[in-house]
């Protein structure tokens, strides 16, 4: 007892040594570069630097560890009776990195500045149901949807929607101003940009006194980093260099399930796969629990051709194992008793892929289904193959349940890359972002899910667990998806 | 020798040309352009459209090359095709970047080459002769991608002697590329000390078996005046060759090493250049790293010819 009670003091004392230390040491972090001289500080500009921008502003609405939606700058959220008007609190006291203060009138430029039709914003998309935004008072901003939709909340923790002080649109490309725990000291997307500890975030004060984001485009170099210890986070791992990390205690290797995916597309305005039966056949085919062993060394989550991620509140539950009878049973209904041929696109593009599409062959072989693996360039893969051939390789990250099926599944969606169109399945999402009680919504939702996995036109074996190396030195890194962390907590020996 | 020196400077001129020909056909053919590239899964309908206007890549491919080729004769690269920076400003820290890098390669490699070179000529099929050639196959045949990445783990992950990633950004001065830039020198040392060492030691040994060599040990001559009078003088001519060729290929194989160690030289500006299908920017790279090939080669020549009597005679006797 007197040993717990000692060990309990020292913690104590640890942890408040840490609320009111100084914060100190430098946290360096790689970013891929990804568009070159393109990058840039604008939250919502394509070539947005999300490494940096995550630690310079914040979102009104941020999700917590479980990924549920908890407040941000916006402290707390009401919706009117038919989930058409939302009215958000905002925290008070907030300052901007220049000294001007956080209000009503940031939020609705910041907004509005996305909302705009003229905007080529990729962001868009995942609020384009606000129709107006009006600044109540000082403190407390009214959003008006042109649909009734239940999960607002959700939508508005994208990592890309981050606010701004107003008028700051044709300027934070380069200065970066925000209310987030960190400072930009210096931006240098192609070397190393330098960020400093903001004092005053409302959160408390950083644990760390400098973060360091260096641009290294190659993967190869950013690992070797990590090793040589010249960064101090990566999450680009693969599950073929774990072995590199468990082996050693200088790193750490976090694990983290994400609602990541990788699958297999097919077109269902193209014959054989307009038929829902020879869809259900192809994805009945595989074997998930040994494509995801093969491909992926065995870290992830299974999936049923669903795209809802396993931290999400709304994934239904459901079971798929393999079936070769039922599948040539299937396509014997459906007038293919011979089985049928398809050509199955890949580009390295992603690095799974060739392996995905492989495994995939040899399961869906005994069934009749003989499949010719095509292999693409990398290079224009998203605008020549992806969507244009009949059956090609996808990936997508992590959305919101309610988002994924909008952006995915919903007939006419600008990224509808199966070209699934389906009346009832359009209804029941629609039904289910009018209902304002939390269990009815969950149970339309997964309705929603279930009749993907009876008639969809995509095949999603398992969301992919992220590996994330750390040097030793870094404490306090939340082990979850990168748009929860709370970087202020981190800290380094 | 003049009309010889003018008819190679205009030879380099053309190749100079059909290599940016070739480059700008090349980047042309591969599937995607820059509005694809940086667009990824939204390059469709209006925004690709907006995206490509924007650019002027609307316009046939032809057109824009003799845009860009007629601006390049001015000394005017132009813009980047989607960083809106000029290029003249963007290449300027790369290429000193990649001189640095390469001349640092050279002091090491160079002498090294001539030491390691006279000592196996001389001691040849000796043990001295038997490790040095037995290395210098082993560097010129494990690709530099290897090497270097065996280089990081020995000296940056094991021993933790120096960083095994350059970090430093492009504009940085020269001193802050210390101690970083260690081990990418290694490996384009390593790389070309074997290439320019092979050439002096068969030609050590071709000189030492001359009849001159041989008539000067016969008369008494002692074998070091032999060696330092006779025979290195004529050895090293050929030499003068083999290196020009080395610094060429430094300037244009550094794109590996500078990709995997990540220096910010010219090497790595380039595939980043291709993968953002950014060709304004791809062939004033690729123009340089001509003109430096061809500059470099015919500099050698002319070296070797003043060095050469023999070579300037049997010329001018041709024409």
């Amino acid at each position: 007892m007197k040993r717990f009670l000692i060990s309990s003091c020292a913690i104590a004392a640890v942890t408040a040594g840490m609320a009111f230390a100084e914060p100190t040491g430098v946290f360096r972090q790689a970013h891929e570069l990804g568009f070159g001289a393109l990058s840039s500080l604008d939250p919502i500009s394509k070539g947005r630097v999300f490494q940096i921008t995550e630690k310079l502003m914040s979102r009104l609405v941020r999700p917590d560890m479980d990924g549920v939606p908890a407040p941000d700058l916006a402290l707390s959220w009401t919706a009117n009776a038919d989930a058409t008007e939302w009215t958000l609190n905002l925290r008070q006291g907030v300052k901007f990195h220049d000294g001007s203060s956080f209000g009503s009138e940031d939020v609705v430029y910041s907004l509005n500045r996305l909302l705009d039709p003229n905007s080529d914003s990729p962001a868009r998309s995942a609020v384009k149901m606000i129709t107006g935004v009006e600044a109540v008072d000082a403190n407390t901003v009214k959003l008006t949807l042109n649909i009734p939709f239940a999960d607002l909340p959700m939508q508005l923790m994208d990592y890309r929607l981050r606010m701004i002080p107003e008028g700051s649109g044709d300027t934070i490309a380069q200065t970066g101003i925000g209310t987030g725990p960190f400072k930009l000291e210096k931006f240098d997307a192609e070397g190393t940009s330098v960020l400093v500890a903001n004092m005053d975030y409302f959160d408390g004060a950083p644990g760390v006194a400098k973060m360091e984001i260096i641009g290294i485009a190659d993967g190869q170099a950013r690992l070797q980093a990590l090793l040589g210890g010249q960064i101090d986070m990566e999450s680009g791992i693969t599950a073929q260099q774990k072995a590199m990390f468990a082996a050693s205690d200088k790193y750490v290797l976090q694990e983290i399930p994400t609602g990541n995916w990788r699958g297999i597309v097919m077109r269902n305005d193209v014959a054989p796969f307009t038929d829902p039966r020879v869809r259900k056949a192809v994805r009945m085919v595989a074997d998930r629990q040994q494509m995801l062993n093969l491909v992926e060394g065995g870290s992830g989550t299974l999936a049923c051709d669903i795209p809802v991620g396993p931290r999400d509140q709304y994934r239904a539950d459901l079971s798929c194992p393999q079936d070769i009878e039922g599948a040539k049973a299937l396509l014997a209904e459906a007038g293919f008793p011979n089985g049928i041929d398809m050509d199955i696109y890949v580009a390295t593009l992603e690095q799974t892929w060739p392996m995905m599409a492989e495994v995939f062959q040899q399961q869906a072989a005994p069934a009749g289904i003989r499949v010719n693996i095509v292999q693409v360039p990398s290079d224009g893969f998203w605008s020549e193959v992806w969507m244009k051939k009949d059956v090609t390789l996808t990936r997508w990250n992590e959305r919101p349940a309610d988002q994924a099926m909008h952006e995915i599944y919903l007939g006419g969606a600008k990224w509808n890359e199966s070209f699934y169109s389906d009346a009832d399945f359009d209804a029941m999402l629609a039904s289910a972002r009018r209902e304002l009680d939390f269990a009815k919504r969950k149970g339309l939702y997964v309705k929603a899910q279930e009749h993907l996995q009876e008639t969809a036109g995509t095949l999603i074996p398992y969301h992919v667990t992220k590996l994330v190396g750390t040097t030793a030195r870094v404490r306090n890194l939340d082990a979850v998806e990168n748009m929860s962390i709370r970087w202020h907590l981190v800290t380094v020996d | 020798m003049l009309a010889m020196l003018l008819r190679r400077v205009l030879l380099g001129l053309i190749t100079v040309v059909l290599v940016s020909l070739i480059i700008f056909a090349g980047v042309e053919m591969l599937p995607g352009d820059a509005c694809t590239a940086f667009l990824e899964r939204e390059a469709q309908g209006q925004l690709l459209e907006n995206c490509r206007i924007d650019l002027g890549l609307n316009q046939p491919a032809f057109l824009r090359y003799l845009d860009w080729a007629s601006g390049a004769l001015t000394g005017d690269f132009g813009l980047s095709a989607n960083g809106h920076k000029t290029i003249s400003e963007m290449v300027g820290y790369r290429l000193r970047n990649t001189l640095l890098l390469a001349s640092c390669a050279m002091l090491t490699g160079v002498p090294l080459a001539l030491f390691l070179g006279i000592v196996a000529g001389l001691w040849r099929d000796r043990s001295p002769d038997l490790v040095v050639s037995t290395l210098a196959i082993m560097a010129m045949t494990i690709p530099e991608f290897v090497s270097a990445t065996l280089l990081i783990l020995i000296f940056s992950v094991w021993l933790g002697w120096v960083p095994g990633i350059v970090l430093t950004s492009a504009s940085a001065p020269v001193s802050e590329f210390f101690p970083a830039i260690f081990l990418p020198i290694m490996v384009l040392a390593m790389v070309m000390t074997a290439h320019i060492l092979r050439t002096v030691r068969s030609s050590v040994i071709e000189v030492m078996a001359s009849d001159y060599a041989q008539m000067a040990t016969l008369k008494g001559v002692p074998y070091w005046r032999v060696v330092f009078g006779h025979v290195l003088p004529n050895a090293l001519l050929p030499t003068i060759n083999v290196v020009a060729l080395t610094i060429a290929w430094l300037l244009g194989g550094v794109v590996v090493i500078e990709t995997v160690f990540n220096y910010p030289g010219l090497g790595r500006m380039m595939i980043d250049s291709i993968s953002d299908r950014d060709l304004p920017v791809t062939q004033a790279i690729a123009l340089i790293i001509a003109t430096v090939y061809v500059g470099v080669n015919l500099t050698a020549d002319m070296a070797t010819m003043l060095a050469n009597p023999r070579l300037r005679t049997l010329h001018t006797r041709k024409r």
